[in-house]
């Protein structure tokens, strides 16, 4: 979702605020800037996983659960406070993703109890309610994870009872939790290993950190918009555009990468940026920074000029974004040509991880498509909508990804339709398993047929890991390219080219007679085409296919059969 | 349950010693108040005996592990994310301590604890 289409909530003058008594209607727009300021740092916390593979990115999942909250509250008149927080409790509830987006959903239950029935919030009911919500919170696990999320809660909700002894007033109550916050998140690291050893904070706790923060800046008449001047570890920076990314009049995407000489002055980096264009980036590797950045055309040379006054520029790449937009655009509406289904035939569902995966499946005959994959699993319900509109009684679904075939049967059972889950575990499983479908014949033999290929395809992928780590004997360092055989770890590389002939050798490539590799979004189709031909040279005997895929995070997806 | 043959000898890895690992790891997972056991007559004598692997079954067919977790839920918790957590902590624990792959995390929940109404 595009920022500047936010209802952004105009500050209002601290001063004026501060004498505000807190009612349903003050505490909605504090819950709004939560979500606004949340979704700006949602990379921030992203990229503090400690799992090695990218999947179930804390932030996104917080931001989807705060989502969910705010999408009760944002046309509600409601004056009262403890109905409106009864709203976002139970919003937070419906959307919760992941671990934090529940333990999230379990604060703001707790928080919401408390201010059961009252008009407004004040100082002793804040401190109260901080405490319900720690303590529901806690009751959700029997032996607690200290140096996570419920740390950060607990320490917030110590802290607001200290501070009521020096003030009544709830809006210093809440800075002084949100400089606690901030403490207990630093603090994350000395509590659990796990954490230490990756080099990051809680990604849970620092995510209630910034809600709390968000609340705070809105107060204080600070932008939400702006992203506060980080820099990133170099593998993690994600530059990939959407649509919803591109501000208008901000047509040009620049990246530059260069070597400082002097010491970068990072929050001041920032603000010069700032005056150029949006969406700025900053990440670093090995002493060479890059730069991201969207301009208009008229400052098109702006950041690399600037860029240039603090070091020397290696590379500098510039790219039109609309026409880039307006090419995703046509390639999203084009040629996605589902087949039709008529009642009492078997219609097939699939989830597909990128545009490109989502034609091939099309072309071999699904009737509906899911979007969704390893980082943004879809919602039971958006598969039961898949279901709904097809005018048979007989539905298959490919889940396509393990992770999601818990929600596909969980959708089965909700469903009056007959619907059989095919367990497909990747991409290539699903293909083969298409290549079976009869969509008139017998659903029970259909689906021992199509069941009985899944294991007849190996599934390799590429992807980059977002920490170092060693799993399976294989020592991987953060923004190494990792190969997946099967899902399990076979080797870690430093260039793409290696990863993926190391993928095919240990997958003895040899044995099979077609390989397709699909790529992802992040991947150009010259590099492609030199990979494909080393694995021609490789592999003479095999017939090499290669397809975009568009999936993100995964540069390959590969089958062989 | 073997695991691997090293050059002096054979590593075996009992089903038992993978559910305690399953275990710990799901005990400490956000929304699981408690294991229980798959059926009712089982559960009164693990009241009485503490066992380290109580709601955890391990199945091993000689190339993949399956797990089955059998747990109590927190109320008021969205279940399909605490049971998908669940699932996801135990196979990502079993595995970092094994070195093999688990093919199938099955979570059955087999209540809801109310700690508070709403």
């Amino acid at each position: 979702m595009d920022l500047t289409e936010e209802d952004n909530p105009t500050p209002q003058q601290p001063s004026t605020l501060q004498k505000k008594p807190i009612d349903g209607q003050v505490f909605k727009s504090l819950v709004e800037s939560s979500l606004i300021w949340l979704r700006t740092n949602q990379q921030a916390i992203n990229i503090l996983n400690v799992f090695p593979v990218p999947d179930g990115d804390t932030g996104t999942n917080m931001v989807l659960t705060m989502q969910a909250a705010c999408d009760e509250i944002t046309t509600s008149p409601e004056r009262n406070i403890g109905k409106l927080t009864r709203m976002v409790a139970h919003g937070a509830l419906m959307g919760a993703r992941g671990n934090s987006g529940v333990i999230l959903s379990q604060l703001w239950r707790g928080f919401a109890r408390a201010l059961d029935n009252f008009e407004t919030l004040d100082a002793k009911l804040l401190v109260d309610a901080l405490h319900q919500g720690r303590n529901t919170a806690y009751k959700g696990v029997v032996r607690p994870v200290e140096g996570t999320i419920l740390t950060v809660a607990k320490d917030v909700a110590a802290e607001a009872e200290l501070a009521m002894s020096d003030t009544q007033d709830p809006y210093e109550i809440l800075e002084r939790i949100v400089n606690a916050a901030e403490a207990s998140v630093i603090r994350t690291p000395d509590l659990l290993p796990v954490l230490k050893e990756a080099g990051v904070v809680d990604a849970g706790g620092k995510g209630l950190f910034v809600i709390l923060e968000g609340m705070l800046r809105y107060i204080k008449g600070l932008p939400l918009d702006v992203i506060s001047a980080t820099v990133q570890p170099l593998a993690a920076m994600k530059l990939e555009n959407s649509p919803d990314s591109i501000e208008p009049g901000q047509d040009f995407e620049v990246v530059v990468d260069f070597h400082p000489l002097q010491e970068l002055n990072i929050p001041q980096f920032y603000e010069d940026l700032q005056n150029m264009g949006t969406s700025i980036q900053l990440g670093e590797g090995d002493g060479i920074y890059r730069m991201h950045i969207h301009v208009p055309a008229d400052k098109l040379y702006a950041p690399i000029e600037y860029t240039q006054s603090y070091g020397v520029v290696t590379k500098a790449a510039i790219e039109n974004l609309r026409a880039q937009m307006e090419q995703i655009e046509h390639e999203r509406h084009s040629s996605l040509q589902l087949t039709p289904v008529e009642p009492g035939q078997i219609a097939t569902v699939v989830v597909a991880p990128g545009p490109g995966i989502a034609r091939v499946f099309a072309s071999l005959g699904v009737s509906a498509i899911v979007e969704g994959g390893q980082t943004m699993n879809p919602s039971t319900q958006e598969i039961l909508n898949a279901f709904d509109h097809l005018p048979t009684d007989q539905v298959f679904i490919l889940p396509n990804n393990k992770n999601i075939i818990l929600a596909a049967q969980s959708a089965a059972q909700l469903t009056v339709k007959h619907v059989t889950v095919i367990p497909s575990h990747s991409v290539p499983q699903g293909m083969a398993a298409m290549l079976r479908l009869v969509p008139s014949g017998n659903p029970e033999q259909v689906a021992a047929e199509m069941n009985s290929v899944l294991n007849d395809v190996e599934t390799g992928e590429i992807t980059t890991a977002t920490r170092s780590v060693e799993i399976d004997g294989v020592h991987v360092k953060e923004g190494q390219l990792i190969s997946l055989l099967n899902g399990k770890l076979v080797g870690a590389s430093n260039n793409l080219k290696s990863a993926t002939l190391r993928l095919l050798k240990e997958a003895n490539a040899d044995n099979f007679e077609l390989i397709t590799l699909f790529y992802g979004s992040g991947v150009s189709r010259l590099e492609v085409d030199a990979i494909a031909d080393a694995i021609r040279k490789k592999f003479p005997h095999q017939e090499i296919e290669v397809q975009d895929g568009g999936q993100p995070h995964y540069q390959f997806i590969i089958s062989l059969e | 349950m073997s695991n691997e043959d090293s050059q002096l000898g054979r590593v075996t890895i009992s089903p038992r010693a993978i559910a305690t690992i399953a275990y710990q790891a799901a005990r400490q997972s956000y929304g699981v108040v408690g294991l229980t056991s798959k059926n009712l007559m089982e559960g009164i004598t693990q009241v009485i005996v503490k066992d380290p692997t109580h709601g955890i079954e391990v199945k091993y067919d000689g190339q993949k592990i399956a797990i089955d977790i059998y747990v109590i839920i927190e109320y008021g918790t969205r279940i399909k994310s605490v049971a998908s957590s669940v699932s996801n902590t135990v196979k990502f624990n079993v595995e970092k301590a094994l070195g093999m792959p688990v093919e199938k995390v099955n979570v059955h929940v087999r209540g809801l604890r109310v700690s508070d109404m709403d």
